[in-house]
């Protein structure tokens, strides 16, 4: 399966390069390495840090409803970057632009952490984060209500739907290290996820450390997505959807899932800009819609699903 | 009664008398501090902003006032000068109360910029001071060098707009010597390296970055030729516009 998604993988990024503005050949140097591949790369990081964060938050809260964007780590992710950006933090040091998402990633995880903590059912932990994404994308409209630069206010579609194109690549590069690090983080969680799966009280029968283990799962998640939402926005759904296309294959149970997971939200997110950028020459638009609009159309009907057969 | 004022209005002339004028919008903002400081009672807001207008020094010094009926009916203005566009609803209220609104209709090239400033001068009454500007700009405009090859120019704005025909910046090209490379399409940043121009004409950052804005200064864009001009010298047409066709003939 690995395998399989792997060649998957390295075959849309293959298409993805020829993939351009009105044009599908491989271009000349300067628009491959400055455009295509730093496009194409930003998508298999976001899409994989997403992917990854989905199965592990699913498994460590034990619900089929965790996802960074619909418990708004990735919002505040957003609002974050957009503090750091729009006021010339990161026009002076650029390292600041991902280090915003990442600190607004971090206060959105643990604010999420410490409701979990507390209060561990599965509805009214979404409902926190509904509610965590609500005041993030509030304040995000404030924040690029009050930006100097006449432009911010037109960008919040950016920002709350995300988008990939345009990036320059030594952002790519600047967001890349975290969101290595984060997946690496959450895909060691394997086997204290499988031993959560049977209960907090088994796992810990089991000698699993859960506290630290639900702490890992947060800061990971905060590496894996934050600074990818710092460069490419708040791209919803791959992450609710990714573990529940892969459960039909690789059964239940959380850690069997976390290897393939990263490579299935790279594979779908690449698809999902790869059809945004087509869509200009099949259909009548002046221009790519943000990849983020796909996702949740595609996403959302699958939440509804998921949420009518976990009905009780 | 109003149709009457309407014409009234565009008489020139008709306002030499006038002595409190206020105006609405940044570019009857420019061309009123140009040729008839001493006459004004406010500016719009924007006058004053460093970024946007040629005149900003000056009007540091100078009264502004919101596009708000009452506030500009408290200034008693003999006269008031706006654009076809904006603040309509204002310009509206403005009439009702019977103060003369002279909407002037924003020019696109240099014989419009002449009649613009020459429609101006003589309506405050300071006709020869209209003459100095415009003899001044035909100066600069001659002294440009004339290139034997002609570049292709592009125009980028942010969010990939580009400048075509019949724009101000169209005719800012063509008395800089530069081609206009464009039809007034929009152009991603992959179309314009697909056939980069000769010399891409950018604004000059401003001090605070959007993604839109940061676009322009994209590493791929590294070995194009640029040039860059202030949006104070751009967003709108007069006298000054011959500084931005200086700035680009080099």
């Amino acid at each position: 399966m690995i395998r399989w998604l792997a060649l998957l993988l390295a075959v849309l990024a293959t298409i993805s390069l020829f993939i351009g503005d009105g044009t599908f050949a491989l271009p000349d140097g300067l628009i491959l390495w400055q455009l295509r591949v730093p496009r194409t790369l930003l998508g298999m990081l976001v899409g994989g840090g997403l992917g990854l964060s989905g199965a592990v938050l699913q498994g460590a809260l034990r619900n089929p409803l965790a996802d960074p964007g619909l418990l708004g780590i990735t919002g505040t992710a957003g609002l974050g970057a957009v503090i750091a950006f729009y006021w010339g933090l990161a026009a002076t040091f650029a390292p600041a632009l991902p280090a915003g998402g990442l600190l607004g990633a971090g206060i959105g995880a643990a604010f999420l952490l410490g409701f979990a903590g507390r209060a561990p059912s599965g509805p009214s932990l979404i409902l926190a984060g509904v509610a965590v994404s609500a005041i993030a994308s509030a304040l995000l409209a404030l924040a690029l209500t009050l930006a100097p630069n006449p432009f911010a206010l037109t960008e919040i579609t950016f920002w709350l739907m995300g988008g990939l194109g345009d990036r320059p690549l030594w952002q790519v590069a600047l967001a890349a290290p975290a969101i290595l690090l984060g997946g690496a983080l959450l895909l060691s969680l394997g086997r204290g996820l499988d031993a959560l799966s049977l209960g907090e009280d088994t796992a810990r029968s089991l000698g699993v450390p859960v506290t630290r283990t639900l702490q890992l799962a947060a800061v990971g998640t905060a590496f894996a997505v934050g600074t990818g939402a710092a460069v490419a926005g708040s791209i919803g759904f791959v992450g609710l959807v990714v573990p529940h296309l892969l459960r039909p294959w690789l059964g239940e149970r959380p850690g069997a899932l976390l290897p393939a997971a990263p490579l299935a939200g790279a594979a779908l997110l690449l698809t999902a800009d790869m059809l945004v950028r087509l869509a200009p020459m099949l259909l009548p638009l002046s221009a790519a819609p943000p990849v983020g609009v796909l996702t949740a159309l595609l996403g959302a009907p699958f939440l509804v699903a998921i949420a009518r057969r976990s009905a009780p | 009664m109003f149709l009457v004022l309407m014409g009234f209005g565009f008489a020139p002339a008709a306002h030499a008398s006038a002595a409190r004028v206020v105006s609405l919008n940044l570019c009857t903002d420019q061309m009123l501090v140009l040729l008839a400081p001493e006459k004004i009672a406010a500016l719009s807001p924007l006058a004053r902003d460093l970024a946007l207008s040629f005149v900003a020094p000056q009007a540091a010094h100078l009264p502004v006032v919101r596009a708000s009926a009452e506030a500009v009916l408290e200034l008693r203005p003999d006269l008031v000068l706006a654009a076809p566009y904006g603040a309509q609803t204002t310009l509206a209220l403005l009439q009702q109360e019977r103060v003369p609104v002279l909407r002037i209709a924003l020019p696109h090239d240099f014989a419009g910029i002449r009649q613009m400033t020459r429609l101006l001068a003589a309506t405050l009454g300071v006709p020869q001071r209209g003459e100095v500007l415009l003899a001044a700009m035909d100066a600069r405009l001659n002294r440009l060098p004339h290139p034997d090859h002609e570049l292709r120019a592009l125009v980028w704005e942010p969010r990939g707009l580009t400048a075509g025909p019949g724009t101000l910046m169209d005719a800012v090209l063509r008395a800089a010597g530069l081609n206009n490379g464009s039809d007034g399409s929009r152009e991603s940043l992959e179309t314009l390296l697909r056939h980069p121009p000769d010399v891409l004409v950018v604004q000059t950052a401003s001090a605070y970055p959007s993604i839109a804005t940061s676009l322009l200064d994209h590493p791929a864009l590294a070995g194009v030729a640029r040039r860059e001009i202030p949006p104070a010298l751009t967003i709108c047409a007069g006298p000054f516009s011959a500084e931005a066709a200086a700035l680009l003939a080099r």
